[in-house]
C-alpha cells in the first residue's frame, strides 16, 4: 500500500529542532511518508511543499510562543492555493504564557486547524488520529489511487 | 578566509555604517555618547564588577530569563524579579523575530501586543525601541542588566543595547548560530560576532568594561561536556582577540552530578590554559551554570525539584552565576510570579549548600581528566585545520564535522554524533561522527553505554536517545524502558 505523505515543520522564526527530529522519526516508523522541512518554515513553504508532494496533511509545530501570530491566515492560504482538503494539525507551546489548554485549542481551531495538541501529547496517538482523519477525508480518493498504484509515484519523491 | 585577527578601525567603521542603516533606530546610535553614559553608571549596575565580586567572595549569583513586548510591562517584570525574586543580576531576553533580524515583524508584534493588552512576543524587541527605549529599562532598575538572546547577526542589537547602558552581552559566533539558525554559514556568524566583540573592545579601550558570555548549553539536549567546553573556549579566544576582558563561560546542566561539577572544573582550568597559551593573562574569567535546559515536568511541584537540583549542583561546582528556570518551563514562557518562584526556590537550595564544601577537582579526577582529554582532542584538530588560527579552524571544523552539535537546526552542522546516557546518567557518546576523539576515549564511552544496555536488557539503540530526551519531563534522569 502506498504511504500517505505528510509535511512536518516548525513555523516562523522558531528554531526548536529537537522535537522536530523526533516527530520525523516517530511518524516515519508509523508508516507515513514524511517530508520534513525542519525549523523556521514560512506558511508559503509549508503550502508549496504540500502541493509539490501531494500531501494529505501538514503538521505545524511551534514552541517559542509566537505561534498565534505565525499561524494566522494559514487555512486561508491553503484554500487560496487549492489545498481545499488538506488536514492541518498544530502542536507545541503555542502561545506566550501558561494558559488553559482548552483556551488555546479553541483559538487555533477557530483559525482553521483540525486538531490542536499540547507539547506532551503521545505521538503514537496523534499518528492514530491522523490515520483516521486521512481515511475520513480522503477515503474514496485514496482507494481510487490504490487501484492505479503507479499513477504518480514520482510526485512523492519531489521534496526529498 | 576568516582569521582570528583584530578588526582594524577603518574596516570596523565601514561595516558599522551599513549595520546602522538596517533599521531606522540605528541612525541614533553613538558609541561616544554610550561611553559617556556608562561612565555615569554606579558600581552596582556594572555586570563585570558583580561577577568579579562573586568570584572573590565565592558567591553564586542568581539570574532569571525574562522579556516581554512592551517597555512598561518589561520594566514592571524586571522590577518584580528584582524585588519579589531577589535576582542578583537581571536579563533582557530578546524576542525571536529580532533574533532573526526581522524588525518589521517585531514591529507588528509590538502593535498586536498593544491591542491584546498582553505580550504577543517571546521577548523584548530592543532594536525597535532603540537606544532611548532601552535606556529607560536600564534606568528603571538598580542591578546590572544583560542582553540575552540567540541572534546569529547581533551587530545592530549590540550597538543599540550597549549604547543604552546594558553592561553584559550574551552569545557568540558558534553558540548563537548552530543551535539558533538554519541557513547561516559559520564563517558569516563568526565575522559578525568578531564585530560585536570589537565593539565591546572599543568600549573597553575607553574604560568601560562590558561582560561577554558565550552561550554554553547549545541545544540543551544531551550535549557532551567536551563539545560545549570546546565551543566556549573558542568563542572566548575570539572575543579576547577583539579586546574583550571580562568573560563568563557557560555550561548547561547535564543531569549527572559528578559529570556536571567535573565539567565546570574542566571548563575553568582549560579556558585559563588556552587563554594563557595565546598570550593573555589579564582576563577576568568566570563561569555560569544553566539549570536544566531540556524538557521539564509539567507538574510544578516536580519542576521545582528539577530547579532545586540545578541550584545545588551550580553551587557545588563553584560557578559564579546560575541561570534560573521557572515552574512554568514545560508550558513555555512563565508569568512574573512563576519566574520569581524559580528564583526563590533556587535561593533556598543554594543557601543550604553554600557553606558546605565546593566539590574539588580531585574528588572527580576521572571525569575531569576524561573531559580535558576530550576537549584537547577537539581543540588540537581545530588548530590543525586552521593552521594555527582558531577562527579559520572553526569554520573548517564544522565543515568536516570535527565540531558537531547534537540536535542543532543548522544546515552547517553535521548532526552525526549520537549521545546518550550511561547507566548512571552520565552523557556519553555512542556514535562520534567525525569528532576527533581517540580510540581509547571512545572505548571508555562504549563500555559505559554497554553497562546500561546490559542493565536494561536491550541493545544500544536510537530509542534510548528519545527515551533520554523525555526522561526528566517524565520524572527520571535515565530513559529506561517501561
Amino acid at each position: 500500500m502506498k504511504k500517505d505523505t505528510i509535511i512536518l515543520g516548525v513555523i516562523g522564526s522558531d528554531c526548536h529542532s529537537v522535537g522536530n527530529k523526533i516527530l520525523e522519526l516517530v511518524f516515519s516508523s508509523e508508516g507515513f511518508h514524511v517530508v520534513n522541512l525542519g525549523v523556521m518554515v514560512s506558511q508559503q513553504e509549508f503550502v508549496n511543499a504540500a502541493i509539490e508532494t501531494n500531501a494529505k496533511a501538514i503538521l505545524v509545530s511551534s514552541l517559542y510562543g509566537h505561534g498565534e501570530i505565525d499561524c494566522q491566515g494559514f487555512r486561508d492560504l491553503c484554500i487560496e492555493k487549492g489545498l481545499d482538503q488538506i488536514i492541518l494539525y498544530v502542536g507545541g507551546n503555542l502561545v506566550v504564557g501558561k494558559k488553559p489548554f482548552s483556551v488555546v485549542e479553541e483559538k487555533f481551531k477557530k483559525m482553521g486547524f483540525d486538531r490542536v495538541f499540547p507539547p506532551d501529547v503521545d505521538l503514537k496517538k496523534v499518528a492514530e488520529l491522523l490515520r483516521q482523519d486521512i481515511k475520513e477525508k480522503f477515503g474514496q480518493e485514496a482507494a481510487a489511487e490504490e487501484k492505479q498504484p503507479d499513477a504518480s509515484p514520482k510526485k512523492h519523491s519531489a521534496a526529498n | 578566509m576568516i582569521k582570528n585577527e583584530k578588526i582594524d578601525q577603518k574596516e570596523f567603521l565601514e561595516i558599522r555604517k551599513e549595520v546602522l542603516k538596517t533599521w531606522p533606530t540605528g541612525q541614533k546610535v553613538s558609541i561616544e555618547e554610550g561611553i559617556r553614559y556608562h561612565r555615569t553608571l554606579p558600581e552596582e549596575k556594572r555586570f563585570s564588577l558583580a561577577m568579579l565580586k562573586a568570584q572573590k567572595s565565592r558567591k553564586t549569583l542568581l539570574q532569571p530569563r525574562a522579556g516581554v513586548a512592551l517597555i512598561d510591562d518589561h520594566i514592571k517584570l524586571l522590577r518584580y524579579l528584582e524585588t519579589e525574586g531577589e535576582a542578583d543580576l537581571l536579563p533582557t531576553t530578546i524576542d525571536a523575530y529580532t533574533r532573526q533580524n526581522r524588525y518589521e515583524e517585531a514591529e507588528k508584534g509590538i502593535e498586536k501586543s498593544k491591542q491584546a493588552g498582553t505580550s504577543m512576543l517571546n521577548g523584548f524587541p530592543a532594536v525597535n525601541y532603540g537606544v532611548e527605549g532601552c535606556r529607560r529599562v536600564v534606568e528603571s532598575v538598580s542591578r546590572p542588566v544583560q542582553v540575552r538572546h540567540g541572534t546569529p547577526d547581533a551587530r545592530l542589537l549590540a550597538e543599540i543595547t550597549l549604547a543604552a547602558g546594558f553592561t553584559s552581552f550574551e552569545g557568540g559566533g558558534i553558540s548563537y548560530n548552530i543551535p539558533y539558525a538554519k541557513r547561516v554559514p559559520v564563517e558569516k556568524s563568526l565575522r559578525d560576532w568578531q564585530y560585536v566583540d570589537r565593539l565591546v573592545g572599543i568600549y573597553e579601550e575607553n574604560g568601560v568594561r562590558i561582560n561577554r558570555e558565550p552561550f554554553g548549553p547549545l541545544t540543551g539536549t544531551l550535549v557532551p561536556p567536551c563539545i560545549s567546553i570546546a565551543v566556549g573556549i573558542i568563542e572566548g579566544l575570539l572575543a579576547i582577540k577583539q579586546g574583550v576582558k571580562s568573560i563568563t563561560l557557560g555550561y548547561g546542566q547535564g543531569g549527572n552530578i559528578i559529570q556536571d561539577v567535573a565539567a565546570i572544573s574542566a571548563l575553568r582550568e582549560l579556558a585559563e590554559e588556552y587563554f594563557r597559551q595565546e598570550g593573555y593573562d589579564d582576563i577576568e574569567l568566570t563561569t555560569v551554570f544553566h539549570q536544566w535546559m531540556g524538557g521539564f515536568p509539567e507538574d510544578e511541584a516536580k519542576a521545582f525539584s528539577v530547579i532545586a537540583l540545578g541550584a545545588i549542583v551550580a553551587r557545588l561546582s563553584g560557578a559564579e552565576k546560575v541561570i534560573v528556570k521557572s515552574p512554568h518551563e514545560a508550558m513555555g514562557i512563565p508569568t512574573k510570579e512563576a519566574n520569581a518562584q524559580g528564583l526563590r526556590a533556587t535561593r533556598q537550595a543554594i543557601s543550604m549548600v553554600e557553606d558546605q564544601v565546593i566539590l574539588k577537582p580531585e574528588d572527580l579526577k576521572t571525569e575531569v581528566d576524561l573531559i580535558k582529554a576530550e576537549v584537547r582532542c577537539l581543540m588540537n584538530k581545530v588548530y590543525e585545520l586552521g593552521h594555527g588560527d582558531v577562527a579559520a579552524g572553526t569554520v573548517a571544523a564544522f565543515e568536516a564535522g570535527v565540531l558537531d552539535i547534537p540536535f542543532a537546526p543548522s544546515l552547517y552542522n553535521h548532526g552525526k554524533i549520537i549521545p546518550m546516557r550511561d547507566n548512571e546518567g552520565f552523557i556519553r557518546i555512542f556514535n562520534k561522527g567525525n569528532l576527533p576523539l581517540s580510540e581509547e576515549i571512545m572505548a571508555y564511552h562504549r563500555q559505559r553505554l554497554q553497562e546500561r544496555a546490559q542493565a536494561e536488557g536491550r541493545a544500544i539503540s536510537f530509542e534510548m536517545v528519545t527515551d533520554d530526551i523525555y526522561a526528566i519531563s517524565k520524572g527520571k534522569l535515565v530513559g529506561r524502558p517501561r
